[in-house]
């Protein structure tokens, strides 16, 4: 491939590649990004390309294989275009099949279709599908339309034409108004506004500007960044070029952490396909602009989320964050200007500036615009990648989208912001998803995560679990975020352990003040988040683990024990065989019994139980 | 507003500076444990801590790294003791060894931690505040020790937990370190070799920046180019950055002077025999065994043990002390034939000095004579030896060595004639006095004679005892043989009038017995300049013969014995003279 040298030539590439795609009228599609792989995408895509080889089928259909699907509880999925017919849970043994029957026929095969949890009615559409019928897919949109190995694919959809048209037409001060009045705000968390930062980058002293990508995408639960990077990677980098023009940046970085292989691969390919075309690198497309990007592994620690440790990280030190009384967009990687922005925020980047700041900025609230993808995860029936306009209420989200909670639990509470946001309980779950809304409740909006909990979930337990997730992921520069955390866990164990003590509660109050005004940064800062908003709804829970030993929702080990009741249990015998202790004596046919000091309460035989026989209390 | 208000204080906004920098300036004091001046500031043990107040918003941020912006700032808030309140307690279950902890939590009335202690933290001392390891990266260029893990497992440790090649036991982590935490033994398999201070006779160590010894003209700081890691790797600079007003100047260099002058006085003072040369008493092989100056150091106030007496090898106090005199002297078999002269004094203070400090200290004095000429040194020998019943033992030590922890000291005394053994705590030798180390040197370049004990000859032993023999040069102190501090001043104020007196006069005079060449006869062979002891003769290139500098000769007559063609005479003591003076003796 020639580079291409100018606007002009782009696009009459576009044609061409157009052009050749004609003959190919029907179109298969297996999504697979890291989760979808999981669950044997490989595998299908490599039977459903066997078979179509088979049959014959090569000249007229197109075999595809793009990143995630977004609807993680059924992959993996399969997708037949034109008929835009919807396979979920698809197993290799029905791929021949799906081609015979419904690519080659035209039948659709109904026991294979998606069965909605809530109506029981069958969805032959994607869109019919309710998961995806609240949400307004803008980021992912393409995903199922582009391999993201394929540059060309990308530029087929429209790809780089947002790049084509700030070189040719837009001005840098004018990209930086446009993405202002859009009202995009960063999506790493903060949610500060990325026109204001790329302002103060321009307009901040030096030759030297740096345009950073934060990849570090660390909190539990969520990976919406990981699948941007393995479904659609030049939209990342299209808007980094944009944004690299707009500010006067010519070296970038992307921070990407070590553990998303898939993610990376997609980026570094992407990168030098785009060297390839003349997108990246030196004069790009004849506009005498150059650009390039650099790909930095991070070892995987959380803190180097945060934008001084992630800088610190690039310039070879140890992941730790420093002082930013001066902003990073004045002294930020190597003490030089730097603009540093989430994925998901350059993603929206070419979006804007092909449909326009008043497109974007109609969707949304009034301070919070655009759409944000969310990882709905947990006790939800449908999980997955959820992209929804901001402003939409939580109970739309966890219901109309997300299906409710699974096997007819009772909801308890959503824990957002990842580790250093909080739990919202069901009283607030009319709040609309905006920047405020979140913060105000005591949690945050945070990169993106969404954990559904229900009642078996143990309020005390989920603080412990996020605490001792920050003190392990403390860099350890400051005191009171790394001794603080330490001494948190420790009192917050205690309490699990049915050894707390009435002080616990002011004393974590107390130590929470503490690590949030004495932390150097913002994990430090936040780290008490899920304590302090599980004591602000749930205190019962906490009381009633200090006052009356007792874990409401049946989780902490010491506080709880199992026992069988005579009247119910037909001595079949299974939790006795299951028992991994030996715990459980009894002859078939008789009563079981549980001894309780040789009980490590696993839970096992509760489960197995047909009878329900075995009480939790 | 436009002003920076600390405590009320108003004070201009220097964004190039911290709030902590400001108020320091201002004689705030803010506390501090991970700052440095030599170093860029941390944040991280978040003890500067003070409440900022801008546009009303009050928000609490570290002195060390905030810049001295506009706004208020008040450094001891309700909410700014609140929270170094808790940071320490937490530090005190961090560290609970670490007394400087202690210390600081005392002050703001923290005395026991709410916090369980960290008892997996393998350092009990050390609150992660960072200064050993960038103090060793950033300043001193080695990165010899890090942080190993993260978050509460930190610890301080060379890489790999093994010892670095590149730490060189420089000490700049440990002098750093805020609460004592480091221990070099255990971050390095590399000796630590303290810089050993020359003055307190290797007792104690000293900073490579350091004033030589008290009263030192001029009495300012040197820097030990030797040990100074600046001038070994280009690192450091430590001591320029905490200068106030910047009076280090690396580039100075030794230099050479060359002045005019019209007299020398020759003043190179003494050494003591080199103890490792007195092998029976076990110099070198006993750490407990030391000399009269390094005794002299232990009695001293402003001393390595701030004048307790304490022994090197553990620091206990010495019950028993074996004092050893003429340890070198008065030996002529082994060591110095000369008698040192000052030893038989000092030691009798020093016992006496151990005795009032030690009060059940046991001193023992091994003597072969006592000398005390000088005017009341019987009086005092007497109120030592009899008065304070210090026992003179009179003999010499054969033998010196370890038993137990103690030193066991054989001799013999003579006047009963019994064999003695004593085991000692200590033992301090009275070492024979010598001329200084290089002196000899010295004296060959000024062409000044010796006696055979290499100390200088004075022109005249009863006469000219100030003088050399070759004029302009006089002689002051023990550069001239064994000599006290009260002789040695009267020498030197001896030396010092006889310059005057020569600086007096307005024509100098020279006794008329010089040499003179005969021209003809001279055939520029230099013979005669090679033996000349005084430089008096330069050879003529015109010419082609020996000139005589008539000021400078001495009239010895070496060149007329030496010169092969009868060409140099002595004016004033030709041959034919000394001739007729032997007849006239004769009676011819």
């Amino acid at each position: 491939m020639k580079k291409i040298k100018s606007i002009e030539q782009l696009e009459r590439f576009r044609k061409e590649i157009l052009k050749t795609r004609e003959t190919k009228k029907q179109c298969i599609i297996i999504f697979g990004g890291t989760c979808g792989r999981s669950r044997g995408s490989e595998d299908i895509l490599d039977a459903v390309r066997a078979e179509i080889k088979n049959q014959g089928l090569e000249e007229r259909v197109e075999v595809r294989g793009p990143g995630c699907v977004g609807f993680c509880e059924v992959e993996p999925v399969v997708v037949l275009k034109p008929q835009e017919i919807y396979y979920p849970r698809v197993k290799t043994d029905d791929i021949p099949r799906i081609v015979a029957e419904t690519l080659v026929e035209g039948k659709i095969l109904d026991e294979l279709l998606f069965s909605d949890p809530v109506s029981g009615k069958r969805c032959v559409s994607g869109d019919e599908i309710p998961f995806y019928q609240k949400q307004q897919r803008n980021l992912l949109s393409h995903h199922g339309e582009i391999e993201p190995t394929s540059i060309d694919d990308y530029i087929a959809i429209g790809g780089y034409s947002a790049l084509v048209k700030v070189l040719s037409s837009i001005s840098p001060v004018e990209i930086i108004d446009i993405i202002k009045k859009s009202g995009l705000r960063g999506r790493g968390g903060g949610g500060f506004p990325t026109g204001i930062k790329w302002e103060s980058c321009r307009k901040a002293e030096g030759d030297i500007k740096y345009v950073l990508c934060n990849a570090d995408e660390g909190d539990p639960g969520a990976y919406m960044d990981r699948s941007l990077l393995e479904g659609n990677p030049h939209s990342i980098l299209e808007g980094m070029i944009i944004g690299a023009y707009a500010i006067g940046a010519h070296e970038g970085y992307i921070y990407v952490r070590q553990e998303y292989p898939l993610a990376c691969e997609h980026f570094i390919l992407a990168l030098d396909q785009a060297r390839d075309y003349g997108l990246l690198g030196k004069n790009i497309l004849g506009s005498r602009f150059n650009f390039d990007v650099q790909v930095n592994r991070g070892g995987g620690a959380f803190v180097c989320g945060e934008s001084t440790a992630l800088m610190a990280s690039i310039e070879g030190k140890p992941g730790e964050p420093r002082a930013k009384h001066v902003h990073t967009v004045e002294k930020g990687l190597w003490e030089r200007p730097s603009c540093l922005n989430n994925v998901e925020t350059w993603a929206n980047v070419p979006l804007i500036i092909n449909r326009g700041w008043s497109w974007y900025s109609q969707i949304g609230t009034e301070k919070s615009k655009g759409t944000k993808i969310f990882s709905l995860v947990g006790k939800v029936q449908n999980t997955g990648l959820v992209e929804v306009p901001m402003g939409i209420t939580l109970r739309e989200v966890i219901y109309d989208i997300g299906g409710g909670i699974r096997d007819g639990k009772k909801f308890k509470a959503v824990q957002t912001g990842g580790p250093s946001g909080g739990v919202i309980p069901e009283k607030l779950l009319h709040l609309p998803v905006d920047f405020e809304s979140l913060t105000e409740a005591g949690s945050m909006m945070g990169s993106g995560g969404m954990i559904v909990m229900d009642e078996d979930n143990c309020m005390v337990d989920i603080a412990k679990y996020f605490i001792n997730f920050l003190k392990d992921e403390s860099c350890g520069k400051c005191t009171p975020c790394r001794e603080g955390l330490v001494q948190m866990h420790a009192v917050l164990e205690d309490i699990t352990e049915g050894k707390g003590k009435e002080e616990d509660i002011e004393f974590l109050e107390d130590l929470a003040w503490t690590i949030s005004n004495g932390s150097l940064c913002q994990l430090g800062a936040t780290a008490s988040n899920p304590v302090l908003s599980t004591l602000k709804y749930f205190k019962k829970e906490y009381e009633a683990h200090i006052k009356d030993r007792r874990c409401p929702a049946g989780v902490c080990k010491a506080l709880i024990r199992y026992w069988i009741d005579e009247k119910e249990c037909t001595g079949c015998g299974v939790c006795f065989k299951q028992c991994p202790e030996d715990a459980i004596a009894g002859k078939l046919k008789k009563p079981h019994k549980i001894d309780e000091s040789k009980c490590i309460k696993c839970g096992i035989c509760y489960d197995v139980c047909k009878f329900d026989a075995v009480v939790l209390e | 507003m436009d002003k920076l208000i600390i405590d009320g204080i108003e004070t201009t906004p220097d964004p190039n500076k911290t709030v902590l920098e400001v108020a320091r300036e201002l004689g705030i004091h803010i506390p501090t444990l991970c700052y440095h001046k030599s170093l860029t500031p941390y944040g991280a043990c978040r003890i500067c801590v003070v409440e900022t107040i801008w546009k009303g918003r009050s928000r609490l941020h570290t002195a060390c790294t905030y810049p001295a912006w506009e706004g208020e700032v008040k450094t001891n808030s309700e909410k700014v003791i609140r929270l170094r309140k808790s940071i320490l307690a937490l530090m005190l279950a961090e560290a609970p060894e670490a007394e400087e902890i202690k210390e600081l939590a005392a002050e703001y009335g923290v005395e026991k931690t709410r916090f369980r202690p960290r008892k997996e933290k393998r350092n009990k001392k050390c609150i992660m505040c960072g200064l050993c390891v960038r103090v060793c990266h950033d300043v001193m260029g080695f990165g010899a020790i890090g942080f190993e893990n993260r978050g509460y497992r930190r610890e301080v440790t060379p890489p790999f937990e093994t010892y670095s090649d590149v730490c060189t036991t420089c000490g700049a982590c440990a002098f750093v370190c805020p609460t004592g935490a480091i221990d070099l033994k255990a971050l390095s398999d590399k000796k630590v070799r303290p810089i050993l201070s020359e003055f307190d006779r290797n007792l104690a160590s000293r900073p490579c920046v350091h004033i030589p010894f008290p009263q030192a003209v001029p009495n300012i700081p040197v820097i030990d180019k030797e040990h100074c890691v600046y001038f070994k790797t280009g690192g450091c600079r430590v001591c320029e950055t905490v200068c106030g007003p910047q009076a280090v100047d690396y580039q100075q260099k030794d230099q050479i002077v060359e002045e005019d002058v019209g007299a020398v006085v020759v003043a190179t003072g003494f050494d003591t025999l080199p103890l490792a040369d007195l092998g029976e008493y076990g110099y070198g092989k006993y750490p407990d065994v030391i000399d009269g100056l390094a005794f002299e150091r232990l009695l001293s106030a402003s001393g390595p043990t701030s004048g307790e007496v304490k022994r090197p090898s553990d620091g206990k106090v010495p019950k028993e002390v074996v004092f050893v005199q003429c340890a070198g002297s008065r030996d002529p078999e082994k060591y110095c034939p000369h008698c040192s002269k000052i030893c038989c004094m000092y030691t009798a203070k020093h016992a006496l000095l151990y005795k009032h400090r030690v009060h059940d200290g046991q001193p023992y004095i091994f003597y072969i004579d006592v000398r005390t000429g000088g005017k009341s040194y019987e009086e005092f020998y007497h109120r030592v030896s009899e008065q304070e019943g210090v026992p003179y033992i009179r003999g010499k030590v054969s033998k010196v060595f370890p038993d137990g922890d103690k030193l066991m000291v054989w001799g013999v005394d003579t006047l009963t004639a019994k064999k003695v053994e004593i085991a000692a705590d200590l033992v301090v030798l009275a070492t024979a006095m010598v001329p200084s180390q290089d002196s000899q040197k010295l004296f060959s370049i000024l062409k000044l004679a010796t006696d055979k004990d290499g100390f200088l000859s004075e022109a005249h032993p009863k006469l000219r005892p100030v003088e050399s023999i070759i004029s302009g040069f006089f002689l002051a102190g023990s550069a001239q043989g064994p000599r006290d501090i009260p002789e040695t001043v009267a020498q030197a104020s001896g030396a010092a009038s006889k310059v005057i007196g020569l600086f007096s006069q307005e024509k100098l005079h020279h006794e008329p017995i010089v040499a003179v060449v005969d021209e003809d006869l001279c055939s520029g062979c230099k013979v005669c300049i090679s033996v000349c002891p005084y430089d008096a003769r330069e050879f003529d290139e015109e010419k082609g013969i020996v000139k005589v500098n008539e000021l400078l000769c001495e009239g010895c007559g070496a060149c007329v014995v030496a010169c092969p063609s009868g060409a140099t005479q002595q004016k004033n003591l030709t041959d034919d003279q000394i001739r007729q003076m032997v007849k006239a003796v004769l009676g011819e």
